[in-house]
């Protein structure tokens, strides 16, 4: 099989979520010699962003999202090792540490910011919901997050937003990461009023945010 | 039907399965099938269909995915399941319609059909949208109440107390609760009708304690408590001692799925099948007396959208069908008020949802989530068009809806802000201003000459 053929094979795997499917094309790809980071910029990214664009079209939803990201996944498990063989690593664009507030058990609006920040090459770390403004802080620090993107729904669940500014605060860490807020209740005004570093009103906008976000903290590196 | 307790038992016994394997591995499947095996397939030209083998198809793949998935229970990490026999056996034995409201102010919950002429319920209120004073809070409850139309108060949510902004599941959220029933009771107790239901009871708690402490202070065996599913097809404890508390009060309970458009149940056809399939579920697990769906897009934050609507129309044609379980159906918009584009919105989805058999609750305004965007004035003309077309064709309602939604859609990402209760209306009077009336007289005026919609003269502002 050529190059050119097997990159769209392992697109089309990823578009389709096959998780399967793209675990056996990434180890033939391995055994026709494709360079692991080949496997990835040429097959693999280019898929999820077309998962990620579709998703924008409203032509896909949510579980195609997810399954993209399992099969994602997956196939890295299987290159993380070969990368590392070959003394190179598959840089992400940012880590983002997510979830939703204490006393708020909303889940879908996070799971699509989750999976849409996955399409665009974020590393994710979920940590679910009813989350402790301390967890949010303490697993940021352990991973070495980039970002941290707090979700909740209520007006009154909102105000433990602030409270996961205020625990940063707490420990000297809050320059250490772009703290992004959404979820129905939430706004650009409140955004403002807290502290936050950004709003998204949609998963669209919790992307573009996050790459804006990680742009001025290389520039800000490289300063 | 099986008793609650019976439901309980399952979630505590049934097949142990991780969120994420009920999601992907469970969910999903099951209802792609479902969807698959009974050519469920979405119109964008005919977001009101007027399709009683459609409707049929979607209540049956409903069952189907219904008992292939069951209802998932994230505290225990198990599946709820149900026989097909015991789904039956609860639609056989559910309510049919209940009366809500004490004295004067009672008034009976119709079960409806498609193209029913039994007038529609009519809840009005702000729909749980924020509010920051309890000034506006009293004012907006009393102008509500003050429709004829109106049958039910949906209470707003108040997000201070004491100069403090409400956490839930903090004091501040015990006390939170309990004020914004007593500043419900004395709104209505102010427009004269202090007998009339509070149908969302309670709206700024978050916790099943802090329903248990508002109920003591002013809910009555007469208001239906509101409690919900979680997205998808999950419950936990939280609402499940919601329930267990209202059975032992003796409440009667509106039970609310909110299928998200776009989320695990994809696109409308999903949306249509989750939501048939959440009637038997709103009767076995959360013990309802309505079922009171709103599906919502998952990137607009509205049910004013061609998708949502066509979804609400066939999910509601399915159950009204085939269940005897009254259907209210809740409405979010995304302009804000005292803008054209708001009584547009309001108006296509209420028409959708009453010609396709269910009642209406009317409705959120600035996607019920900005703080002080509400007013009484579109939920006023959206309850006259609720009436005003009991009775219409599906097909007709399909032509106006289809014209309605050419006004505003192409606005729904980025909709007119409106103005403020505080601003559109006197905050002390409670009075809308001039301005806002004639705006509100002028829809009320196109509707009828560009729509034919009769109204009564019922409006408290001609």
């Amino acid at each position: 099989m050529s190059d050119k053929a097997m990159f769209e094979r392992l697109y089309n795997a990823i578009i389709a979520g096959d998780r399967k499917g793209l675990e056996q094309a990434v180890n033939e790809a391995l055994k026709e010699g494709i360079a692991p980071s080949g496997i990835i910029e040429k097959g693999m990214s280019p898929g999820m962003k077309e998962v990620g664009d579709r998703f924008a079209r409203y032509e896909i939803y949510l579980p195609e999202m997810m399954m993209a990201a399992e099969a994602w996944e997956g196939a890295m498990q299987i290159l993380e090792p070969k990368l590392l063989e070959s003394g190179s690593e598959w840089k992400r664009l940012g880590r983002v540490v997510i979830g939703t507030v204490k006393g708020d058990i909303h889940s879908i609006g996070k799971n699509i910011v989750g999976a849409m920040l996955k399409m665009n090459g974020f590393e994710v770390i979920d940590l679910g919901v009813d989350v402790a403004a301390s967890a949010f802080v303490t697993k940021a620090e352990e991973v070495g997050a980039d970002i941290i993107a707090v979700s909740a729904l209520m007006s009154t669940t909102i105000p433990q937003q602030k409270n996961i500014i205020e625990h940063l605060e707490a420990r000297g860490a809050r320059r250490k990461y772009c703290v992004l807020v959404g979820g129905g209740s939430t706004s650009q005004e409140w955004a403002d009023s807290i502290g936050a570093d950004g709003y998204g009103r949609t998963a669209g906008d919790a992307a573009a945010l996050a790459l804006k976000a990680v742009a001025r903290k290389q520039k800000g590196a490289r300063a | 039907m099986i008793s609650f307790w019976t439901v309980v038992e399952r979630a505590l016994a049934g097949p142990i399965c991780t969120e994420r394997d009920f999601e992907l591995n469970v969910f999903v499947p099951n209802l792609r099938k479902a969807i698959e095996r009974h050519g469920i397939k979405y119109d964008s030209q005919n977001p009101v269909p007027a399709d009683d083998d459609l409707a049929d198809r979607v209540w049956e793949a409903g069952m189907e995915f219904l008992v292939e998935t069951g209802v998932y229970c994230v505290d225990t990490e198990r599946r709820i399941l149900f026989r097909r026999e015991e789904i039956e056996g609860a639609l056989a034995s559910g309510p049919c319609g209940r009366v809500f409201g004490e004295g004067k102010d009672a008034r009976v919950m119709p079960r409806r059909v498609p193209e029913d002429k039994t007038l529609p319920w009519c809840s009005v209120g702000p729909t749980s949208s924020p509010l920051s004073s309890e000034l506006y809070y009293v004012n907006l409850v009393k102008a509500h109440a003050e429709n004829p139309l109106g049958d039910g108060i949906t209470m707003p949510c108040l997000t201070m107390v004491n100069g403090q902004p409400i956490v839930g599941g903090s004091p501040l959220g015990i006390e939170g609760a309990i004020r914004a029933v007593l500043l419900t009771r004395e709104g209505m107790r102010r427009a004269g009708r202090p007998g009339m239901p509070i149908v969302n009871g309670v709206t700024t708690a978050a916790r099943a304690q802090e329903h248990i402490a508002a109920h003591r202070f002013g809910i009555r065996q007469t208001d239906a408590l509101e409690i919900g599913t979680i997205h998808e097809m999950k419950v936990d404890f939280d609402t499940m001692n919601k329930v267990a508390y209202s059975l032992a009060a003796g409440n009667l309970i509106f039970a609310e799925n909110g299928v998200i458009l776009g989320g695990l149940s994809g696109g409308p056809a999903g949306v249509a099948v989750v939501t048939a399939a959440y009637n038997p579920v709103d009767l076995l697990i959360l013990r309802g007396a309505v079922q009171h769906p709103f599906p919502t897009h998952f990137d607009l934050g509205v049910t004013s959208a061609r998708d949502t609507i066509w979804a609400r129309s066939v999910a509601n044609q399915a159950v009204t069908r085939n269940s005897t379980l009254p259907v209210v159906n809740v409405g979010y918009s995304a302009a804000g008020p005292m803008t054209r584009m708001l009584f547009y919105e309001h108006c296509a989805w209420v028409i959708a949802s009453v010609v396709s058999g269910g009642s209406v609750e009317v409705g959120a305004s600035a996607r019920g989530t900005a703080l002080d965007y509400t007013s009484p004035v579109e939920p006023l003309l959206a309850s006259e068009v609720a009436h005003a077309v009991a009775g219409m064709s599906r097909r007709e309602a399909n032509d106006i809806v289809k014209a309605l939604l050419e006004k505003y859609e192409s606005q729904l990402r980025e909709p007119p802000t409106g103005q403020k209760y505080q601003e559109c209306c006197d905050p002390v009077t409670g009075k809308p201003k001039q301005e806002f009336l004639e705006l509100y007289l002028d829809v009320r005026r196109e509707m009828a000459d560009q729509f034919g919609i009769q109204f009564s003269s019922a409006s408290p502002y001609l």
